[in-house]
């Protein structure tokens, strides 16, 4: 849609800057939260040895990090029973399956049994900030509200059938709910699992040529933003280079996208505008072609993208928040590892999984930011949402660009009086999980495995730990029931 | 309005051919029976955590879905609370977050249903495409069959709606 926009150089009324802002933060939050706590937690917690904890232990370890309010030895107790409950069930093969027990699993039981307690909880906060989404965006996933132009959402704040100030306090009500769980669990969570593995601030660095986009536009024309974004190169917070605007030369131009080892016709290595997406699958030759995902670079360099690549443009930018958050967690982490951490540590598998958490007390801010200027714009007596495009003859080009929860997206279009003549998608896993360029450079996943130590070669956990990292969109598509509970995926230690 | 006490819900993806079959079913059977008020039925589609409320402190939940059980195509049986297999699974990615573990995180927060019973069928093909194929579509009605025949052995009443005007 951005990309529409672009190509007619369409302006976005303000409130509907502020609404699509508000569904973008509240959407980071709840998807950050879900892939700590319910995809890669599990890489490092081991929920089986939390019911060996001490709970008034646990107790007094959860409150001398943080004053979140639901760390009693009373609650801990009965997580623990309810976990013991469903592992003495015996009908659930707990202990056979996941990678729990594992030799690389280092967390003491007190740390596992807070974690435990917090993974459930989390599973409440991650649904009432997603209301937020579903109020604004009528469902979610796969918001219905977004129109090119603007927003479908009528404001009226008198009636019941619009964006009323009803529905405004209400989301205010579910944004301020979730605050001190994403800021007194999940940041100090992150922290304290960082810091007993400390280790791994040395492994999974990877491509260390980062990329972001700016996003929360704050004008109708998108020239300002509240997050900034831009490009570091060879992991140098010095080498920082801003995106300014939607029509800044300098992403637009930079992108290129190879098909030398990905299954599409031909090699080429051209800009988005002048490609084309013809499948040719030739099967699995490491030296030749092996992948579905083409591998696009960025001023002829692969480069990573994610909340890392994010929270380091925003901290080299001194996007005050960013800063507050990195610096609270460094000092989170080395208090509890009792050894100074410094940034560099954040160039690795844990300092991905710190940057989400702390992307999402950013964005969780952000949240509040965006409510009050859309509460104020319609103070004023705004209640504009959208400008009608106008599709003029001939061909027009445009990039649409979203710092989306993992990393930069951006569609490019080519607009032929008033058709799409072509489409084509650069999402954040193509430059993470990129095979090698048209240079033979490795993408992000590829680059970051390469050393990891693996404890116990048949169950790669550590491999997992690192490709988790990257929060992978792969696959959406089949959850199929195996009666006898057998894994969809396998992992292979080449 | 009475808060709903038993979900019918239907699983699957549809833009893949046999792995919607769930959602079809259950559509099929909303539009022919009537349920009473506190029998909820919904198009789970392939959400994963979302499906949670659905589930969580529900007297009884009844799925219909695609399920594997290297079996040949169409064969039909019916999994029942400890024969369903609960557990977290091995994920590449937050998008492969399916059934088994919708349901080990329900049973870990402590609100299962007393009952829980899954319907499934081996499906042919998963290929992308809007259509069943025709062997898994001709078992519509026994797998409607299976999911009223279910509800009255719950005392759960459903009758045969007059077609609608």
């Amino acid at each position: 849609m951005r990309s529409v926009e672009n190509a007619l150089q369409l302006e976005i009324p303000l409130n509907a800057q502020y609404i699509r802002n508000l569904i973008m933060a509240a959407h980071g939050v709840h998807d950050h939260i879900v892939h700590f706590y319910h995809l890669a937690a599990l890489d490092w917690v081991d929920i089986v040895s939390a019911l060996k904890a001490d709970p008034k232990k646990a107790s007094q370890l959860a409150e001398s990090l943080s004053n979140w309010d639901q760390n009693s030895v009373k609650h801990f107790k009965a997580v623990q029973d309810r976990l013991k409950a469903f592992v003495d069930s015996g009908q659930l093969g707990i202990y056979a399956n996941g990678y729990w027990g594992h030799p690389a699993m280092k967390l003491p039981p007190e740390v596992n049994l807070i974690a435990a307690a917090h993974y459930l909880q989390a599973l409440h906060f991650q649904r009432r900030i997603n209301m937020v989404v579903s109020i604004l965006g009528s469902k979610t996933p796969n918001i219905q509200n977004l129109a090119v132009g603007g927003v479908a959402n009528a404001i009226n704040a008198d009636n019941q059938s619009a964006l009323n100030m009803e529905r405004l306090y209400y989301i205010k009500t579910l944004i301020d709910e979730v605050g001190s769980f994403v800021k007194n669990a999940m940041l100090v969570d992150v922290a304290a699992v960082a810091a007993m593995y400390a280790d791994w601030t040395k492994i999974g660095a990877g491509v260390t040529n980062y990329l972001s986009a700016p996003d929360m536009p704050m004008d109708t024309k998108g020239t300002t933003f509240a997050l900034p974004g831009g490009y570091i190169e060879n992991a140098d917070l010095g080498s920082f280079k801003p995106i300014k605007s939607f029509n800044d030369d300098f992403f637009k131009n930079g992108v290129k996208e190879s098909i030398k080892h990905s299954w599409y016709k031909g090699d080429w290595n051209k800009h988005p505008w002048d490609e084309a997406t013809d499948p040719n699958h030739t099967g699995m030759k490491y030296d030749a072609k092996y992948s579905w995902v083409k591998a696009p670079t960025f001023n002829g360099k692969p480069a990573q993208v994610g909340p890392l690549a994010n929270v380091l443009c925003m901290f080299a930018a001194g996007h005050a928040g960013t800063k507050k958050y990195v610096t609270d967690m460094l000092n989170t982490i080395s208090a509890v590892a009792n050894a100074k951490v410094g940034p560099a540590a954040l160039h690795s598998t844990i300092g991905r999984i710190g940057a989400r958490a702390i992307r999402c007390a950013v964005l969780y801010d952000e949240c509040t930011n965006q409510w009050n200027h859309l509460v104020e714009n319609i103070g004023k007596g705004d209640v504009k949402t959208f400008n009608a495009p106008k599709f003029p003859s001939g061909e027009i080009k445009g990039v649409g660009f979203h710092e989306a929860p993992r990393g930069l997206l951006s569609h490019w279009s080519v607009i032929d009086g008033g058709k799409m003549k072509n489409y084509q998608c650069v999402v954040p896993s193509t430059w993470n999980a990129a095979p090698r360029n048209g240079s033979d450079q490795p993408g992000p996943y590829e680059a970051s495995l390469v050393g990891t130590p693996l404890a116990n070669p048949e169950k790669p956990l550590e491999v997992l730990r690192t490709v988790h990292s990257f929060d992978p969109c792969l696959a959406c598509a089949i959850h199929m029931v195996d009666a006898k509970g057998n894994d969809i995926i396998k992992v292979k230690a080449l | 309005m009475q808060e709903p006490t038993i979900t019918i819900l239907g699983l699957g993806n549809i833009l893949m051919s046999d792995e919607g079959v769930g959602v079809h079913v259950v559509n099929e059977f909303q539009k022919r029976y009537a349920v009473p008020e506190y029998v909820e039925i919904v198009d789970g589609g392939s959400a994963g955590l979302d499906l949670i409320p659905f589930i969580e402190g529900r007297e009884k939940v009844l799925m219909v879905d695609a399920v594997n059980f290297d079996r040949e195509p169409g064969f039909i049986d019916t999994l029942e609370n400890e024969e369903i297999p609960i557990r977290l699974t091995q994920k590449a990615s937050m998008h492969h977050l399916g059934l088994m573990d919708v349901l080990c995180i329900v049973r870990m927060s402590g609100n299962v249903p007393h009952e829980l019973c899954i319907i499934g069928i081996q499906p042919k093909s998963l290929e992308l495409g809007l259509d069943m194929t025709p062997e898994i579509w001709d078992k519509k009605e026994a797998l409607i069959e299976r999911v009223v025949q279910k509800l009255r052995e719950w005392n759960i009443p459903c009758a045969l709606q007059s077609p609608q005007e």
